[in-house]
């Protein structure tokens, strides 16, 4: 597949995701549209990352990189969970 | 085509090119920490208040915020294009690509600002003041409007800063093109993380409980 092709699928994928989390919100899901919501943006994020911001050929450095951030951000967010439980 | 190092600290001109993309994916994971700190402030609150923020959520604009979603991610296609169409040197078709990503920008500041004022007339920015709300949890619901506020208007602060960036690299130099081809990379990267951080956003801003 020739990378603008690739571009212009992915960006249609993104609008169709945007179309289905605004869509899921007016299902009554209870806590199932805030998982649907993260799931989605979630999917987008990998999206833009894997083709626009050519994780994929750019080379293990900002795998790397990614990686890391994603790591201390799930310390971050773990941390805190176990800190504020029951609170 | 050939182009030297702009630092005598590269061999060639691929270590640099591997350098810079490396430098600013760090910056970048700078970044999500700055977002994720004040993403993790917002669910510990929202996990304790979430009446309060669904009640906030649904006064604000979803009509407004699903167009400037769709405006972002069209940015973001048109900075890729103006990456590949850079790289493959055809600059003319890079530039035009990099002014429908600047102004795409510009179009998402002005949605932004209408949407300000429109908040501003319905009394929902307790930070600068105006909070006419008197419903019930109303302290919680402001807790949610400065969430808001503050969280959009840094997002907003890097998309200006990023169309100055793309408009700056869309006038016309004489740097060679390779050299521009990498320039544009680089500030294609904070691009489409500016636009990450938008869709992070929108869901955990417009949607909480509609």
């Amino acid at each position: 597949m020739s990378r603008p092709l690739r571009l212009a699928l992915t960006y249609f994928a993104l609008l169709a995701l945007l179309a289905l989390t605004v869509g899921s919100s007016f299902l009554p899901l209870g806590f199932g549209n805030t998982a649907a919501n993260l799931v989605i943006a979630a999917l987008k994020a990998a999206l833009i990352a894997t083709v626009f911001m050519e994780l994929r050929s750019g080379g293990p450095l900002p795998r790397l990189v990614l990686g890391a951030a994603l790591f201390w951000l799930l310390l971050l967010f773990v941390l805190s969970w176990i800190a504020l439980r029951g609170v | 085509m050939s182009d030297i190092p702009v630092s005598k600290a590269f061999a060639d001109t691929e270590r640099e090119t591997e350098a810079d993309r490396f430098g600013m994916w760090i910056f970048l994971a700078t970044e999500a920490m700055l977002f994720g700190a004040i993403l993790l402030g917002y669910f510990i609150l929202r996990l304790k208040y979430h009446d309060a923020f669904a009640a906030g959520s649904s006064q604000l604009s979803l009509p407004l915020a699903t167009a400037n979603t769709a405006i972002l991610l069209t940015s973001s296609f048109a900075m890729a294009i103006g990456a590949e169409t850079a790289r493959s040197g055809a600059l003319r078709c890079a530039h035009r690509a990099l002014w429908a990503t600047a102004l795409l920008g510009a179009a998402f500041l002005a949605v932004k600002a209408y949407e300000y004022h429109d908040d501003w007339d319905k009394g929902l920015l307790p930070a600068l003041g105006v909070f006419h709300y008197t419903g019930p949890n109303a302290g919680e619901m402001a807790l949610f409007l400065n969430f808001y506020l503050a969280s959009t208007a840094l997002h907003a602060t890097h998309l200006l800063i990023g169309i100055l960036m793309v408009a700056f690299l869309a006038l016309p130099s004489r740097l060679p093109t390779p050299r521009r081809a990498r320039r544009i990379e680089s500030v294609g990267l904070y691009w489409h993380f500016v636009d990450i951080v938008w869709v992070f956003l929108f869901p955990l801003l417009y949607l909480v409980q509609r």
